[in-house]
């Protein structure tokens, strides 16, 4: 029952918000985007403490075993303070990946370790512009992969990673130990550092197969991680949001505040519905999970996400004037990490694609 | 949860009866009907309705209702929408109307009104908007002027945009008693019958050729003082307690054009050539988009429904729901048409729901009706937003003071 959050799930919320809000620094935030391979760990120590990556855990493995709409839930407050590591998402996908494919050998070994935050699970997927490439050139052959994984999320940190990879009958997902010297890893310099990606090279890196119908897992695994960053989005869109009204009200300008003029409270008056509209579909997809249209809703809430914290931070950016594209005004956190969100886990371009195929299909 | 299953049933059985009368009295049997006969089998259906327990769902027992909740009332509506009945004479006349006569007014003559009103018998307009009070409604300039002798009323001036007012018996009106206060505080309310004296109704042909909107003029008018809502006044207020009475109307993500999935269908069949518009990444994007949109809005509602069947009052986020679909339908409209080529000037007459060339056509209405999108976007940046209103240099002045 999420599509109306219960007491439970407030209260996750709040928890979230204020713990969250406590640790926020946007001098170190700054201070990690002219770092190369640095990642904020105190908020990864705060998430893991906090108990956030044994959320979707099933409980027998020391998890919460709780759903999306919970991960959604503390990815938004994530989102909110522009969160210093990409660890929590990426977990995610690797337990559901887990959870839903794996034998139970493969989850008594990373499940717990995953669920105490020990583990950090990075989504290797895509190759170059593909996100999910239909013929991928990573390898996988008698249990070790062979070839490069560019621009993966964490991937300069990662411990085992979920791998798209080609195998002897078609594509295959694997799940992939990153502990050896088998695997190298070229740091990325990004926009947005503390993403911390990397490229990874695989020569004879040990991985085990999670599923033979190597796209079809990929795909639902992309799903779910796109209804969680859509809620990372979500978070992120309605905190620079609030700056930009919060500003619009204090700054004046022509002997009134700026909000007063048309132009700007319209221009907030179409961030909030871009807003409300993101939300909806993202809290819609968490909570319809098991509807067989969950592929269209997930498309659905990425796109409508997407859209949200980029027109947010972009006119953000337009309220505050010239002081908004300072260093200063932290308002380029939200602007960097809107694009990455917008490009990690699928770009518009392929959720559009998704989703007209699924409305192709009902039709 | 237990709610949710209760209006799930609800619905369901609602949606069953629905269907064995969809053949009598739903879009196929509407096509081809002239206006006279199309309003009397809309009666008809109003007076079935009636019978059958599903009019007034959310009105009180005591005056007819039903004594349900908004949430059953919305799920009905849902249902009945999907099935093109003739019901958009009544819309106007049971949403605001009667029941706001309902509360200004007891025994057995308004009881009767809302039976009557109810079972489509009669039919009650809304007088609001004018030629200078649309938005600006307390711009308004239709004149109240009382005589000295009788306490009584007489009615000057016109009315604009009142839609359905040429089947209408009753309407409801604000009017200005006097010029010299502010314009909020000259207003009062009345109801009146619009067979009286000095009444004339003329339709307003549309772009779209249809005429169900109108203008109504009122030349020395008599309007007995027992027909006044509220103090004088009090109209503005009044008029405001009008509009917020029916909170909770059954929305349509697609803005009442036809639906999203219709041009799928039309975009995946392939052309003379072979090729389908569906693999063109132009129109995927506008699928994708208006999917997502369209979804959002679902998302809202669902939301909306759940909160109220809980007895909580939802957020403002339903504010947003006329302004975005309407606009996103007429922006797909154009798009379907442009995509069809050259053949997307061809308008063959079909159901509503089918036709993207009429709602393209009717589409600016939808912009203008319940609120342009330009109030709307105030309405959100003032009441949820918490932003300073406009700069308004008629305020405080005395009416008769504002340049016009």
């Amino acid at each position: 029952m999420a599509l109306i959050y219960d007491e439970a799930q407030r209260q996750i919320a709040d928890e979230c918000e204020r713990i969250l809000k406590d640790a926020y620094s946007a001098p170190a935030l700054k201070a990690l985007l002219e770092r190369l391979g640095c990642y904020d760990e105190s908020f990864w120590q705060l998430c893991v403490d906090q108990g956030w990556t044994a959320i979707a855990v099933p409980e027998e493995f020391g998890g919460l075993g709780l759903g999306l709409s919970e991960q959604g839930i503390v990815s938004q407050a994530c989102g909110k303070v522009v969160g210093g590591a990409p660890f929590l998402a990426s977990g995610y996908a690797v337990v559901e990946a887990i959870s839903r494919f794996g034998d139970p050998a493969l989850k008594d070994r990373w499940l717990p370790a995953l669920a105490r935050g020990e583990t950090k699970g990075v989504v290797a997927v895509g190759e170059g512009r593909a996100i999910l490439p239909q013929a991928p050139c990573v390898r996988f052959e008698e249990g070790r992969l062979t070839g490069t994984k560019s621009a993966v999320t964490g991937g300069a940190f990662g411990d085992v990673a979920l791998v798209l990879a080609a195998g002897t009958d078609g594509p295959v997902l694997v799940l992939a130990d990153l502990s050896g010297p088998e695997t190298s890893r070229e740091i990325l310099p990004t926009f947005d550092n503390s993403r911390v990606t990397a490229d990874l090279v695989f020569s004879g890196t040990p991985a085990q197969r999670l599923a033979t119908d190597g796209l079809g897992a990929a795909r639902t695994i992309l799903q779910l991680l796109a209804v969680v960053t859509a809620h990372e989005q979500v978070g992120g869109a309605e905190e620079v949001f609030s700056w930009a009204r919060t500003y619009a009200l204090e700054r004046i300008a022509f002997g009134q505040p700026l909000a007063a003029f048309q132009s700007i409270k319209h221009r907030l008056a179409e961030n909030y519905i871009t807003i409300e509209l993101a939300r909806g579909n993202a809290q819609f997809a968490a909570h319809n999970v098991d509807d067989p249209r969950f592929a269209q809703f997930a498309a659905a809430a990425r796109i409508s996400a997407i859209e949200a914290y980029d027109t947010t931070s972009r006119d953000a950016m337009q309220v505050y004037g010239g002081f908004g594209a300072t260093w200063e005004a932290d308002l380029h956190l939200h602007q960097r990490r809107a694009r990455t969100l917008a490009v990690e886990c699928g770009n518009s371009l392929f959720w559009e694609d998704e989703l007209v195929e699924e409305l192709r299909h009902a039709n | 949860m237990q709610t949710e299953t209760a209006i799930q049933d609800y619905r369901t059985t609602a949606r069953k009866w629905l269907e064995s009368h969809a053949a009598t009295y739903g879009a196929a049997a509407r096509r081809g009907l002239d206006d006279k006969a199309d309003l009397a089998l809309g009666r008809a259906w109003m007076a079935l309705k009636h019978d059958a327990g599903y009019s007034g769902i959310n009105w009180p027992r005591e005056h007819g209702g039903q004594g349900l909740g908004a949430v059953e009332k919305l799920a009905f509506e849902e249902e009945e929408m999907k099935f093109g009945f003739p019901t958009e004479y009544f819309s106007v006349s049971l949403g605001m109307p009667v029941p706001i006569i309902l509360r200004y007014f007891s025994g057995e003559w308004v009881l009767e009104r809302a039976r009557a009103a109810l079972r489509g018998e009669e039919i009650w307009c809304q007088l609001f908007s004018e030629p200078s009070g649309g938005s600006d409604l307390a711009g308004l300039r239709t004149r109240a002027i009382r005589e000295e002798a009788t306490e009584d009323w007489r009615l000057h001036g016109q009315k604009l945009w009142t839609s359905y007012a040429q089947y209408a018996d009753y309407g409801i009106i604000v009017a200005r008693h006097d010029p010299t206060v502010p314009k909020h505080k000259g207003l009062t309310y009345f109801w009146v019958d619009m067979r009286a004296p000095g009444t004339t109704v003329r339709p307003i042909k549309l772009a779209d050729g249809s005429d169900h909107v109108n203008e109504v003029f009122f030349d020395n008018v008599l309007v007995p003082d027992s027909q006044r809502l509220g103090a004088v006044g009090d109209g503005f207020k009044v008029a405001l307690e009008t509009l917020v009475i029916e909170r909770h109307h059954a929305s349509d993500p697609a803005g009442f054009g036809p639906p999203l999935d219709l041009f799928v269908r039309e975009a995946a069949e392939a052309d003379a050539d072979g090729s389908s518009l569906l693999d063109d990444g132009r129109v995927r994007e506008r699928i994708a988009r208006n999917y997502a949109l369209q979804n959002g809005l679902r998302a809202i509602q669902a939301r909306t429904q759940l909160l109220l069947a809980l007895g909580v009052e939802p957020g403002p986020e339903g504010a947003i729901n006329k302004l975005v679909a309407a606009r996103a339908r007429q922006r797909l409209s154009e798009f379907v048409l442009d995509a069809r080529g050259p053949a997307g000037v061809n308008w063959q007459s079909g159901s509503r729901s089918a036709d993207w060339v009429r709602s393209w056509i009717a589409v600016p209405t939808a912009r203008q009706a319940g609120g342009s999108d330009e109030m709307l976007l105030n309405t959100i940046a003032e009441r949820i937003l918490g932003l300073p209103q406009d700069h308004r240099p008629d305020k405080g002045v005395p009416f008769n003071q504002i340049p016009r």
